[in-house]
């Protein structure tokens, strides 16, 4: 842009003292008043990851917190160098994608959900510079990098919101909802009760009340002004342009305020979106948005979009209620809680794909979604007191099942196998512990655990300043549990779940197959046929135990007749499948992924004996 | 030259007699065979392989004589799968149990899809269904009383076997219900009638076969091996017998049995809405008692073990003498316990309406009171509780955990009810007559066929006459 329009001037309110030195918003404010912000031109872009449309309806993906994974200065926090440097172990591991929550410039009062700039990396993770650099060595294996953006609200130290407080008249006065009363959109449920009295707070410097449907330090962003949708719209191409590849879009049900609606999933919402995605597919082709709706599936599909089109908003959503159910499930011996949410979830578009995971760093909170009119499994959920402190209360996946290997394992293949991209989160694969003394949050958010010696590897700072203490009891502490002795046990959960990425790798079925519930007569056994027929035949059958004692199954694989079960994982060739049904017994908690080898119609079945 | 099919079975007689005699279904097995008479025949399909369809009366030295439907085939060679379906030789062809033939058992979806009407047996779809006839069938599981074929994984085709002589219950009463749009049924597609002399008969019933479904019974075991086998894991401390709380077990299934409560009351509701509901006449109650006393007496003639409780039984019935509510009477479904009863990914389904197989029809069909189904489900949970074998590690424990187990289910189960209909234990008096009737029945069966079960229902009495 010209030079001669920017006013070399300081803006008054000093917002970003961090950001001292670092390209960021506001550093410059232009004669018409808008503040001048880093273009992706000013830094270095990345290569781009290998080619390939679909890739994210295959992709094993890896939830990591930049601040958990590996200090590489020494400061005692996770940084973006840091997560370069382990990228190899992610490649060895078998990671596709790698979703980053945000890593932007923050108070961080929530988590870094409250951005306040969204060109500039929060400066004890490093700098856009150092996040081209993952971007770029990333790619180089074969890895993509999606991130966390906040559409809905900034945090109210974003200049955006001090320039709109400051001046009504000038060009963000309209950036944000205002009004003289706190009595409108009175049909809005307040989501965090326990800390918010109103979706409205009163603001003495503009003397105004402004919108919030999350905490009051995060006002609404009003996409009334077609202002704010360009400017989003710019923050996407700021990213693109780096070459990031794509966006976990966080809140996106709350973007437009209507009166007498409760102002969740408008059709302008759904409009906006659909702005969004075409940008990405007229000028980032392969580049993915995943929407985070914490609805119920049926409502969820909203956001893939038109199905005529194969979907043109989110190509990827969460699917949140099918997390509890695999734990209710496995508590109540029964498949029913599973097959009940897969028969309620409805088919979605051809270019669309699911998100599933079984923890992460921030789950459902089960009183949002709870109908039970709807859906009397989600109920009984909420009743037992057992299920509801799996929720509440954040915990790691290995606490959760008492570090039983056996449960571990039946949990992990039921991520890898049901429909859906699976979500690991950090620290999961080598079964992790947490630390409830941290309290709710961060309990699930302590170092990642390299290796058994000081710090667990995680940094080579003085241990006092740390930015959460490694876990250190007897059984999850980091001499016990590290990926290091991991990596040379054969026996470990770490190999063990490599090897069951690797086996997801290699069938198609798993990523873009059907998904059919097998019946059976035993409700304890869930069992469900993945199939891919558009390139060539790739036919997974996945038999799971609920239950905690042995099991027998018989199964109608009629339709297969003459079919061989090949088990997946040692390759073993099981009787073949004739006109009964096919019995197969589980012990305690087993599983069994079988490939289906049909027989070619010219050879005679005797051969498919041995 | 071929021979009539009237003439084939006639010639058979004397294999079809012993082969009879060896079917689950076949009723008749404490009393010899002395002849085997047919009744009727009828070529359905082909010559090689061909398909009759068959009644034969079972002389048994009774009257009436029992009838049963059979299907056979006639091949000229018959292949190595159907070999276990043999009957016997008939010249050079080889007669055998046509339900194990797909190839044969098509002829019956297709006959049922078009509409075949032959020699008065008559195949019809149910108004507006449109069948596809691809799918390949196979005989499920042993079933007791019936056969019933699988086809694909869409249909089910129930072939009745000891042929009661009027519309079958099952049927009938499956068409009433899909009538109102009942949800917890499996939809009629489907049937084969005929007539035997002047008196309608029901051969057959098609369903639509509900493929992810799992019996109560399967269900509801599940939960008890759950809390046996977590109250089993802790070491017992000195004193009575204590079993972890099955509210608080993994496996608890109250609210499957809350849910199931809620679908049994529906049915009966939809019943009562179809075929009409009734005030019960003033002899009624009279008539029950005197029913069930009569039984008592009968049971308590043969099985010693029942004598300690025979005064308590008898105040009970007499008990029903005094009730003064009105009682309502309707259709029910009359054999409801927890192998009757399916749980699909989205509801509860009832099945087999056909009523205890042993009782005369008349009596099958006559309006009866909702509770007797209710009575007959909550004995199932208390079987349900014992069922789970895990030997003799600690019995005080297992009887103190499944009577928990029970309790809780049979509550959760009348809550559901309760939902619906008024709460069943409202009408306490009559609801304990019919629970008590059940356990003197299941008293005189665990005698006769096995005696080790005894305690279960024994038990029961001793706690409900308490």
């Amino acid at each position: 842009m010209p030079s001669d329009d920017l006013r070399a001037q300081t803006l008054d309110h000093q917002s970003h003292p961090d950001l001292e030195g670092v390209p960021h918003t506001g550093e410059a404010v232009r004669s018409d008043g808008h503040l001048v912000e880093p273009q992706a031109e000013d830094f270095e872009h990345a290569k781009a990851a290998p080619k390939d449309p679909h890739w994210y309806k295959r992709a094993v993906f890896y939830e990591v917190l930049v601040r958990s994974f590996h200090d590489s200065d020494c400061n005692g926090t996770g940084d973006l160098t840091g997560l370069t440097q382990k990228l190899d172990y992610l490649q060895w591991l078998g990671i596709d994608c790698l979703w980053l929550p945000p890593f932007y410039a923050s108070p961080l009062r929530d988590g870094g959900y409250d951005i306040s700039d969204y060109r500039a990396v929060l400066p004890e993770f490093g700098s856009v510079e150092d996040f081209v650099v993952l971007l770029d060595e990333a790619h180089k294996r074969g890895i993509r990098v999606i991130t966390d953006l906040v559409m809905n609200h900034t945090s109210d130290q974003h200049p955006w919101f001090q320039e709109s407080r400051r001046d009504p008249d000038g060009p963000y006065g309209d950036y944000y909802v205002w009004s003289d009363k706190d009595t409108g959109y009175a049909d809005a449920r307040i989501i965090f009760v326990d800390t918010e009295a109103s979706n409205w707070t009163y603001d003495p410097v503009r003397g105004q009340f402004y919108w919030h449907r999350f905490f009051s330090h995060q006002p609404d962003l009003n996409y009334e002004n077609p202002a704010v949708g360009d400017a989003m719209i710019d923050v996407l191409r700021f990213w693109l342009d780096l070459g990031i590849d794509g966006f976990r879009l966080d809140a996106v049900p709350y973007l437009f305020e209507q009166e007498g609606t409760n102002c969740e999933n408008l059709p302008r919402t759904h409009e906006f979106l659909k702005r969004c995605r075409k940008v990405v597919d007229d000028e980032y082709p392969d580049r993915v948005l995943l929407a985070e709706a914490n609805q119920w599936p049926a409502d969820v599909v909203e956001y893939f979009g038109d199905p005529a089109t194969g979907g043109d908003e989110a190509h990827m959503a969460f699917h949140f209620p099918l997390m509890p159910r695999i734990f209710m499930a496995v508590r109540r011996e029964s498949r029913f809680p599973i097959s009940e949410i897969l028969a309620q979830t409805p088919p979605i578009p051809s270019g669309c794909q699911w998100g599933i995971f079984l923890r992460n760093h921030d789950e459902l909170t089960l009183e949002m979604v709870t109908d039970e009119e709807r859906d009397y499994m989600y109920s009984e959920y909420v009743k037992d007191p057992r299920m509801r402190a799996n929720i509440g209360i954040r915990r790691r996946l290995a606490p959760l099942l008492d570090n039983d290997r056996n449960q571990l394992e039946l949990f992990t293949a039921l991520l890898l196998s049901l429909p859906g991209s699976p979500v690991l989160y950090y620290g999961d694969e080598i079964g992790m512990g947490d630390n409830i003394w941290l309290g709710d949050r961060d309990s699930v958010r302590t170092p990642m655990q390299w290796t058994p010696d000081r710090n667990a590897g995680f940094s080579r700072c003085d241990p006092g300043r740390i930015y959460l203490p490694v876990i250190m009891d007897a059984v999850y502490g980091y001499q016990a549990v590290n990926v290091e002795a991991q990596f040379t046990s054969s026996q470990s959960l770490l190999n063990w779940t490599r090897r069951m990425i690797q086996v997801r790798r290699e069938h198609l079925a798993f990523g873009l197959g059907d998904f059919a519930e097998l019946g059976c007569s035993n409700p304890s056994v869930l069992a469900y046929l993945r199939k891919y027929t558009d390139d060539g035949n790739d036919l997974v059958i996945c038999v799971n135990n609920m239950s905690r004692f042995p099991q027998p199954v018989e199964l109608d694989l009629s339709e297969y007749e003459g079919g061989v079960p090949v088990e997946l994982t040692g390759g073993v060739r099981f009787p073949p499948i004739g006109e009964l049904p096919y019995l197969l017994t589980l012990p305690g908690h087993g599983f069994y992924w079988f490939n289906i080898e049909l027989p070619t119609p010219d050879v005679t079945s005797d051969q498919y004996r041995c | 030259m071929t021979s009539t099919a009237a003439d084939l079975i006639a010639g058979i007689s004397d294999p079809l007699a012993a082969v009879l005699a060896e079917q689950r279904w076949f009723a008749g097995k404490d009393r010899p065979i002395r002849a085997v008479i047919p009744v009727r025949a009828t070529d359905l399909a082909g010559s090689d392989p061909r398909l009759i369809h068959a009644v034969v009366e079972v002389d048994q030295g009774e009257s009436p004589r029992d009838r049963y439907q059979l299907l056979l085939g006639v091949r000229s060679d018959l292949p190595e799968f159907l070999g276990h379906a043999w009957v016997a030789a008939c010249g050079d062809q080889a007669v055998y149990q046509a339900v194990h033939d797909p190839e044969l058992t098509a002829v019956l979806l297709e006959s049922i899809a078009h509409g075949v009407e032959v020699a008065g047996l008559r195949f019809a779809t149910e108004p507006g269904v449109a069948l596809d006839t691809e799918q390949r069938s196979r005989p499920v599981g042993a079933e007791q009383s019936n056969t019933s074929l699988v086809y694909g994984q869409t249909y089910i085709l129930k072939l009745f076997r000891k042929l009661a002589i009027g519309r079958s219950p099952d049927l009938e009463l499956h068409r009433a219900l899909a009538a109102v749009g009942c949800e917890h049924i499996a939809a009629p597609l489907g049937s084969i009638e005929g007539w035997l002399g002047a008196e309608p008969v029901t051969y057959g019933m098609l369903s639509e076969f509900l493929r992810s479904a799992v019996e109560g019974w399967a269900m509801a075991t599940a939960s008890v091996r759950d809390l046996l086998g977590e109250s089993l894991l802790i070491e017992r401390a000195p004193g009575p017998a204590k079993p972890n709380d099955p509210a608080d077990a993994g496996g608890d299934f109250a609210a499957e049995a809350h849910r199931l409560g809620h679908a049994v009351a529906a049915v009966h509701a939809d019943l009562a809405t179809a075929l009409g509901a009734s005030r019960a006449s003033p002899g009624y109650l009279d008539t029950l008692a005197t029913g069930m006393q009569r039984r008592l007496d009968s049971v308590a003639s043969q099985v010693p073990e029942l004598a300690p409780h025979v005064d308590a039984l008898r105040a009970a019935f007499n008990e029903v003498r005094e009730i003064d509510s009105p009682v309502r009477l309707q259709r029910i479904h009359g054999d409801l316990h927890l192998g009757q009863v399916l749980r699909t990914v989205t509801r509860w389904v009832l099945i087999d309406f056909e009523g205890e197989p042993m009782v005369p029809l008349a009596e099958r069909t006559a309006p009866a009171s909702t509770l007797r189904d209710v009575a007959g489900m909550l004995r199932s949970f208390d079987y349900a509780a014992h069922h789970v074998p895990l030997g003799d590690t600690d019995p005080e424990l297992h009887a103190a955990a499944a009577l928990a187990w029970t309790t809780r289910n049979q509550d959760a189960f009348c809550d559901g009810y309760a939902q619906v209909a008024p709460d069943p234990r409202k009408d306490a008096a009559l609801l304990r007559a019919f629970e008590l009737d059940k356990a003197v029945y299941e008293v005189s069966y665990e005698h006769a066929h096995r005696p080790a079960w005894l305690p279960i229902p024994l038990a029961a009495i001793a706690r409900l006459t308490h």
